[in-house]
């Protein structure tokens, strides 16, 4: 992980849940350990409120957690994976954006954290995946 | 120029998970490894992830080590922020500053 940031910025974080409730929940817990100063987009349930991804929640998402430095997405389960790389092929900033394959509690919070210490896209992506790989017992 | 600096300390609360955020939060802007030592165990104190699966306890003696350009800044800072955040209300806006600053000067290595 590089000790300063490489872009002007903080790199944002979006989560895509199947439920709104637990992108909420879990942007919460982020924001709480990373100290608040990253921004965190919930980008949870369909757009009437059901359970399910919504292509406009997860575009909205990358634009408001963009400031210059990237956005990291996780998804909660693999179906939201389709969502985001559907509404990726029409982003005309793709290239700044990282699908990270992780837990998505652990990622969030891992991810966040590295994002406020001024880690990079990549390195915040990579902070994510490592979870995987963390043992909590 | 490299060095390493080494420090311990006995923790006043349970290392949860916002105490652990702030410390790899600092951790992680330091140039230097940083890691942190608990019960055997020795975590990188930037994977916050890492450092919560240590599950250092109140009483318990925590080490932190660093290596590299910064390691003296980084030990101070993360000693800072061990005695602070894990008081009773101690995770205070002051806290969090540690890591956007380098705290040095009580440390000696």
């Amino acid at each position: 992980m590089t000790a300063q940031p490489m872009g002007t910025g903080t790199v944002g974080i979006v989560l895509v849940s199947h439920s709104a409730e637990l992108a909420a929940g879990a942007a919460h817990l982020a924001a709480q350990v990373s100290g608040g100063t990253v921004t965190i987009i919930a980008a949870g349930g369909t757009d009437d409120g059901e359970l399910g991804t919504s292509a406009a929640k997860v575009e909205r998402g990358l634009r408001l957690a963009e400031s210059g430095a990237g956005v990291v997405v996780l998804p909660d389960l693999g179906s939201a994976v389709l969502t985001v790389r559907a509404v990726l092929e029409d982003y005309g900033e793709a290239g700044s954006v990282l699908l990270a394959d992780a837990p998505f509690v652990e990622g969030a919070v891992a991810a966040t954290v590295t994002a406020a210490a001024g880690g990079d896209l990549k390195a915040v992506a990579a902070a994510a995946e490592e979870a995987r790989h963390v043992r909590k017992l | 120029m490299s060095a390493s600096c080494e420090r311990a300390i006995v923790l006043a609360g349970d290392l949860h998970a916002r105490p652990a955020g702030a410390l790899a939060v600092a951790a992680g802007r330091f140039a230097s490894a940083v890691s942190v030592t608990a019960g055997g165990h020795t975590a990188d104190a930037k994977s916050v992830l890492g450092v919560m699966g240590l599950g250092a306890t109140s009483g318990q003696n925590v080490t932190v080590a660093a290596a590299g350009p910064d390691a003296r800044e980084a030990v101070a800072a993360l000693i800072a922020i061990l005695s602070e955040a894990t008081k009773v209300g101690g995770l205070t806006d002051a806290v969090w500053v540690y890591g956007k600053r380098l705290v040095a000067g009580w440390v000696t290595c």
